[in-house]
């Protein structure tokens, strides 16, 4: 008897078709989001319904069309069950000013249905985690934004939920405050074991600890994958480094009418599948040494850029 | 004991790390008991700093204060004296403490709704097992509790007072009927000032401006319907719609007692605290399931 192949994981969230309207505006136009495990972006220039997908996947809002699953159940049906399972940290940074930190902490983690003592407990310790132990008898009002910003992470992590929403997690951050947070979220994801959406218009933060991503665009999904798929674009081409003199090479591939472009050492020929084969016969052709000879990996802006993405707000008609 | 040869004891930092979490889970019912004690608090300006202390306990002990002192005048004065001294009724007893009572209705509906959409709160609450009903079902519970301090606690003082001076009511049945109606008039005055106070508060994020307006409703609208009363010869029934006069006499009503303003009845008090109970009820309801908590 042959053994039944593995069955494929379940999505952490599905979405088919939603449309979401704000009176006359339209939010989302259709989006189509699969999320799997682990850490993954929700890119989006400002406007294009990354917050509004939010509210969706907590239940609070109802889709105006589509379904969605979370954690495989419906959150328009299932509203309470699903967010017991998920810790959310929202954009703002508006907490309440005279409570400390730790009784902050803790009445969430009550909220989620932790029992009070084991919430005293958990608020101190999910602190220390996201290295505020020795801030967290302090009122909320006189921490930083970068402490706000990881108190509002300890409390979306308190009550050990299977998913956690974060939006906009490096708002309003400095550059080393936010590689701190970024490691925070890293360290969620891959450490502590829980899944996390990420949303953000920044892709360099995407890039670097993400293994997914979905890019919104105008309420719709216009991409969406594992980074490694986004990046690795059968349409990204080549990029090499020579040791010996390049210009016969570049000449040899502009009589093609391949383009390509220099930047200091490396050599960026673009191009698809056939990119690859060009270079390595007219490599070979002209018996030049290679330091390096790999498929072009996109940035995420490229990804992003390709698409013609400028704006963010969808447009009514989008959907059909 | 340790000597100066010993090595010294070893301190070592234990990190428990991130632990996951397989016990039982409270689901709404601890998420709302969180919440209801979460304002209760917040109303009341426990563990929070001495100014937000003030107003609360300042209100409620001005209207335990009538009480106290008849409590004390009866119970420390020799029995002939404290005989000679007339309490008040229970329906008379409101209109000594009335400017408390308002004050604090004006205070705690704004500190216990407007703050959680002022601070972001309100997104994270919502974000937890707990619906917009069942939220709004835990701070209306909260407001209430706290609004019963002072109509409900002040009136049981005094029946202390009465049982005390020996012209309370006879025997454990008469008793329990006065601890009932004072308990389910206290009861109906704190659910009718919850509504309206939330309703109001519903309407705007500002603590400050839910404060003047609720203050505004009370008082402005009682005048108001005076006068219009008075201008236009409608009959003084209509005072059971006053948020003022209306319940202080339901009051008088349910203890038996003559109402201050003749004309109304029972029925029709009851039905002016049933529709502003309602009406603000309904206000809060409606703009909380239209508030768009993210977007």
């Amino acid at each position: 008897m042959s053994a039944a192949a593995p069955a494929p994981p379940t999505p952490v969230v599905a979405t088919a078709g939603v449309v979401k309207w704000w009176g006359s505006t339209l939010a989302l136009a259709g989006a189509e989001v699969v999320v799997g495990t682990g850490v993954t972006g929700l890119l989006g220039a400002n406007g294009s319904g990354k917050t509004t997908l939010f509210g969706l996947l907590l239940g609070l809002h109802r889709p105006d069309e589509g379904t969605i699953r979370v954690l495989g159940l419906d959150p328009t049906e299932a509203g309470p069950e699903v967010r017991a399972r998920v810790g959310y940290s929202p954009e703002h940074h508006s907490l309440p000013p005279d409570v400390k930190a730790v009784d902050f902490v803790r009445h969430v983690g009550e909220l989620h249905g932790l029992p009070r003592r084991e919430a005293t407990g958990r608020a101190s310790d999910v602190l220390w985690q996201v290295g505020l132990g020795e801030e967290r008898i302090r009122p909320l009002g006189t921490m930083s934004t970068g402490q706000r910003q990881r108190v509002k992470l300890a409390q979306a992590i308190v009550h050990d939920p299977v998913l956690v929403l974060l939006d906009e997690p490096t708002e309003g951050l400095d550059p080393v405050q936010r590689d701190d947070m970024l490691a925070l979220i890293r360290r969620v994801g891959h450490d502590f074991g829980i899944h996390v959406i990420l949303s953000s218009h920044v892709l360099d933060e995407v890039e670097r600890v993400a293994d997914g991503a979905v890019i919104l665009h105008a309420g719709q999904v216009v991409s969406s994958g594992s980074l490694s798929e986004l990046q690795a674009s059968s349409t990204g081409g080549v990029v090499l480094e020579v040791a010996g003199d390049p210009e016969p090479f570049y000449a040899a591939i502009r009589s093609h009418g391949v383009p390509l472009y220099v930047d200091g050492d490396r050599i960026f020929v673009e191009g698809g599948e056939d990119a690859f084969d060009l270079v390595r016969d007219e490599l070979a052709r002209l018996d030049l040494p290679v330091r390096r000879l790999e498929p072009r990996r996109r940035s995420l802006e490229e990804v992003f850029l390709s698409a013609g993405l400028t704006g963010g707000q969808a447009r009514a008609g989008a959907t059909s | 004991m340790t000597t100066p040869t010993d090595p010294a004891p070893r301190a070592r930092i234990i990190d428990r790390g991130y632990r996951t979490y397989t016990g039982p889970r409270t689901a709404v019912r601890g998420a709302f008991t969180t919440v209801w004690r979460q304002s209760v608090q917040r109303a009341l300006g426990l563990r929070r700093s001495a100014w937000a202390k003030i107003l609360p306990l300042a209100a409620v002990g001005i209207s335990y204060v009538p009480a106290i002192v008849f409590v004390g005048l009866v119970a420390l004065l020799p029995d002939v004296d404290a005989a000679e001294i007339e309490l008040p009724s229970y329906g008379d007893y409101f209109p000594f403490i009335q400017a408390a009572i308002v004050l604090f209705i004006a205070f705690v509906g704004p500190e216990v709704l407007c703050t959680d959409r002022r601070t972001g709160m309100l997104g994270i609450y919502l974000a937890s097992p707990l619906t917009r009903d069942s939220y709004l079902l835990a701070k209306a519970a909260a407001t209430a509790a706290v609004l019963a301090l002072v109509t409900i606690g002040p009136p049981l003082l005094m029946l202390v007072a009465n049982v005390l001076q020996g012209v309370g009511p006879d025997g454990p049945a008469g008793v329990a009927g006065t601890l009932a109606r004072v308990v389910g008039a206290g009861a109906v005055m704190a659910v009718l000032f919850t509504a309206v106070s939330m309703g109001v508060s519903s309407l705007t994020d500002r603590k400050a401006f839910a404060t003047a307006a609720l203050l505004l409703m009370l008082v402005v609208s009682s005048l108001f319907l005076s006068v219009l009363i008075e201008a236009t010869s409608l009959p003084e029934g209509l005072q059971a719609l006053s948020l003022v006069t209306g319940p202080f006499n339901l009051v008088q009503l349910i203890h038996g007692e003559r109402p201050a303003i003749p004309e109304i009845t029972l029925a029709g008090a009851a039905a002016g605290a049933a529709a502003w109970t309602l009406l603000g009820a309904a206000v809060c309801r409606v703009r909380y399931q239209l508030l768009q908590v993210t977007r």
